[in-house]
């Protein structure tokens, strides 16, 4: 396989995003009807689903060089994006194994895993590393195990200790989150970590989550996918850089409408760690403007549908408010009342843009 | 392997490698993966579940007590059950080298506390198996521990044998129960200890009382049930079809429910996971889990079938 | 600009003795507030209690072998929690700590029973009506203490911070976010919500 890498995108002003068409049709659309409600909706993670970027373990797309590229410089303005708990270890190491032999089982053209009893040579063609270590030996990498890896993968990442019948937010690397922060919420149980998102907690979601999650089983991964709006193409949209990103909400117009405001989606998933017994939890963002969204004529259907009818806690909540209508009005120009079939996939191929 | 292709039960294809015979009722067996690839590494307190030629096909689980790196091939430890329900039967007297088996990947519902400042271990007889798979775990990571293994007289040296990587001042091997002196050994235990048992059910049931009594906190005491130990036979009514099942006194409830095709979920087979649980609609369920909560047992609405049974002849259940 | 119902606000009960411990530990920053325990328990129902004396007070009573619980008294917090670290270093198991006061003071006593390995059910805490708050601000990392508003401003970056009901156990303050990010200067009306 292989893939147009953009490496020379940027998620920060002077902004530099778009998808290809092959990108914009790969795309997890998030909403399988016109309607939208908040749900645990998991199913397992299995190689194939709606669209291309459910494909493999960990999607890596054409824009993989530029995200670690992007991942590197917020980093370096704020280490504490990368935080580990001390009694964490073997689930670094069991996430090194996790994403090292998955990103080489689906693309041997792009990674490779030489192992020799604990002596492991780790190749990375897109970003040329090539990396000698010793399984299990800290010492034996340029920077902890999960930072390490983590690095080389696109999306977020934290480590959930299973203990006392709860889940403990107690790792993460956290750089592209849509606006939560790893230094605040490093520790927190499963309903405290939860805390802020309104209404699933009365409905009972968290209580069903929590017991699902506690009996997810090694090697059967399970996935879901989380949904919001930012306007730019900004992967780093958090609370630590809200001084950053916050004015740009006030900057969307009718004429800009199309062009800056992105649909963010969160291919979630979730993997039982072998060594530590703990969950890892991948957060892989997605971004494509309104503008991209819109030339595959079902997505442009239901996008206007569910933002319209979208519950005001909801839109509070995700913090919308100042563009919801605008939105709004520039998506009914795309929706022709038409019926849309149930599901993610694209009817049909893209309209011209 | 990193993701199961679809969602197969028994995606592991083992090969018996060996078996040794450490007493005569205690088999150790070594399976290697068939074709060669690594096997997913086996979690601390993790259990295989294997499929025997029992009765058509039977799954049976055994604790892994092979360290976690060690991935060509998984130690178990069997006994030959007093009142064998076919798994332990069948390894002892017809399982040979070479053999073939289905297993599913190891899992564990028993696992080390991340955060303990002291593990101490009990274990009785075969209750062992868990724990040496933690005491692997514990030496590599160089935590404090300490471990009382009770056994039969006459299996002593096996167990010393088992217990001879781990020897020092903090491994007691106890020959029965005389010498063990609960209420001492865990008073004197530090804030922040964590209490794992396995063994026989009067064993268990006696260290939660010791525990209990020394107040002991209930998130710090961690137990692996080794499922039904059998009991008189009842009569299962499986209220959404009509039939009725027959429940022998060797087989559990899930045993005999799945023999009648009535399949409900199952996963961890002990007791602990709460896959099971299933209503009840008429008679009393004998409890025998550590899921449902003391008011969930007293209502008496719920039962796990993988390890509970009925004190009345006929059960109803929801099914 | 509000909280939408954060759900992971600590709530205090309270305090009664959780009768599967064997030994039981009370520290207070101070007179327990009316309402600190249950209808069926007093401060002398525990076996041993400590407390941060007025500043004329010198060294700690409870010395004398009365037969009754004995009392503590410290010069100052810092003065107890290192006694409460070193004494839950060298405890048995069976212990409970109970602890009521400010809630600042109660995470603090917290963070020292987790450090020698007590679960979230070897602890009970007491705190009455809210009381002032550390703030956390996520832009520079700050703690403001003793905030009584909702907004307080950030000792580090001089930010206007908005105060959530999201609490970090681990940090022992509440998560501050800047109130006027979209709009600078759009400060809501300041309330007086916590003193």
């Amino acid at each position: 396989m292989t893939i147009a890498f953009k490496p020379n995108e940027s998620f920060r002003p002077p902004f530099a995003y778009s998808n290809s068409d092959a990108g914009i049709l790969r795309f997890p659309f998030p909403f399988p009807s016109d309607a939208y409600m908040y749900s645990v909706n998991l199913e397992p993670h299995v190689r194939g689903g709606p669209t291309e970027a459910f494909s493999a373990v960990f999607d890596v797309d054409e824009h993989y060089i530029a995200e670690c590229r992007e991942r590197d410089l917020v980093l370096g303005q704020d280490p504490k994006r990368c935080l580990v708990l001390p009694h964490m270890m073997s689930a670094q190491w069991d996430t090194v194994e996790l994403i090292m032999e998955s990103l080489a089982e689906d693309y041997p053209d792009l990674f490779s895993l030489e192992r020799d009893g604990d002596r492991w040579t780790w190749t990375n063609r897109p970003l040329q590393i090539r990396d000698a270590f010793v399984f299990g030996e800290a010492n034996s990498l340029p920077c902890p195990p999960f930072e390490y890896i983590t690095r080389q993968a696109q999306g977020d990442f934290t480590l959930q200790d299973q203990r006392g019948g709860d889940l403990f937010m107690d790792g993460g690397m956290v750089t592209t989150q849509a606006d939560w922060s790893l230094a605040f919420d490093l520790g927190m149980s499963f309903h405290e970590w939860h805390g802020p998102v309104p209404l699933a907690h009365e409905a009972g979601v968290f209580d069903r989550a929590l017991q699902y999650l506690l009996r997810l089983q090694y090697g059967k991964p399970v996935r879901r996918l989380n949904w919001t709006l930012t306007v730019n193409p900004r992967l780093d949209t958090s609370p630590e850089n809200y001084p950053n990103w916050g004015p740009d909400k006030t900057t969307v117009t009718p004429a800009n409408v199309g062009e800056k405001l992105h649909v963010r989606v969160e291919l979630q998933t979730l993997f039982r760690l072998p060594r530590s017994n703990a969950i890892l939890f991948g957060i892989r963002a997605y971004l494509a403007s309104f503008a991209e969204l819109v030339r595959v004529p079902k997505w442009g259907r239901r996008l206007h549908r569910v933002l319209r009818d979208l519950p005001p806690e909801l839109v509070a909540y995700k913090g919308l408010t100042r563009y919801h209508t605008t939105a709004v009005d520039y998506l009914a120009g795309f929706d022709d009342g038409a019926a849309t079939t149930f599901g993610i996939a694209p009817e049909s191929g893209l309209q011209e843009g | 392997m990193t993701m199961q292709a679809g969602l197969n039960p028994t995606p592991l294809k083992l090969r018996v490698r060996a078996i040794e015979t450490l007493a005569p009722r205690l088999k150790r067996l070594s399976l290697a993966s068939a074709d060669g690839t690594a096997l997913p590494p086996p979690p601390p307190g993790s259990h295989l579940t294997l499929t025997l030629p029992i009765d058509g096909g039977r799954t049976r689980s055994y604790s892994v007590v092979s360290p976690t790196h060690e991935r060509d091939a998984y130690s178990l430890i069997v006994r030959h059950a007093d009142r064998s329900r076919g798994g332990s039967a069948y390894i002892h007297h017809h399982l040979a080298v070479g053999d073939l088996i289905d297993s599913a990947v190891p899992t564990s519902q028993f696992s080390l506390h991340s955060l303990a400042r002291k593990h101490l271990l009990i274990g009785g007889g075969i209750g062992l198996t868990p724990l040496l798979s933690f005491l692997h775990a514990l030496q590599i990571r160089g935590r404090a521990l300490e471990l009382h293994q009770i056994c039969r007289a006459d299996e002593a040296d096996a167990f010393r044998g088992l217990l001879e990587p781990f020897a020092g001042p903090d491994i007691h091997l106890h020959t029965g129960r005389a010498g063990l002196d609960l209420q001492a050994i865990l008073s004197r235990q530090p804030l922040g200890a964590h209490l794992y048992v396995c063994g026989p059910e009067p064993l268990m049931t006696a260290v939660e009382a010791a525990a209990t009594s020394v107040g002991w906190p209930a998130s710090a005491q961690h137990q692996e049930s080794f499922g039904a130990s059998g009991g008189a036979p009842f009569i299962v009514r499986l209220a959404r079809s009509g039939r009725d099942v027959a429940v022998g006194e060797d087989e559990s409830l899930l045993e005999a429910l799945e023999a009648a095709g009535a399949n409900p979920p199952a996963l961890c087979r002990g007791g602990a996971c709460g896959e099971c649980v299933t209503v009840v609609i008429d008679g009393e369920p004998d409890h025998r889990d550590h899921f449902l909560s003391v008011d969930e047992k007293a209502s008496g609405r719920l039962v796990m079938p993988c390890v509970s049974r009925a004190k009345t002849a006929l059960l109803t259940l929801d099914l | 600009m509000n909280d939408q119902g954060i759900k992971s606000r600590p709530s205090y009960r309270p305090l009664s003795l959780d009768r599967t411990g064997r030994r039981h530990l009370l520290v207070c920053d101070g007179t327990p507030e009316a309402g600190a325990f249950a209808a069926d328990t007093t401060a002398r129902d525990f076996d041993e209690r400590w407390t941060i004396s007025p500043p004329l007070l010198s060294g700690f009573a409870g010395d004398e072998k009365t037969g009754a619980p004995s009392d503590r008294m410290f010069r100052g917090e810092t003065e107890l929690l290192a006694r409460l670290d070193h004494r839950l270093k060298t405890e048995q198991i069976g212990l409970r700590l109970y602890a009521t006061g400010a809630e600042p003071f109660l995470w603090r006593v917290m963070a020292v029973a987790a450090e020698a390995g007590m679960g979230r059910d070897e602890v009970r805490l007491f705190a009455g009506r809210p009381g002032p708050r550390r703030v956390y601000c996520n832009h520079c990392g700050a703690i403001a203490e003793g905030v009584v508003a909702n907004v307080a401003t950030c000792p580090g970056c001089g930010a206007a911070l908005f105060v959530r009901d999201h609490f970090s156990r681990r940090l022992n303050a509440f998560a501050g976010i800047k109130v006027d990010a979209e709009v600078p200067g759009d400060v809501p009306a300041i309330e007086v919500l916590y003193a």
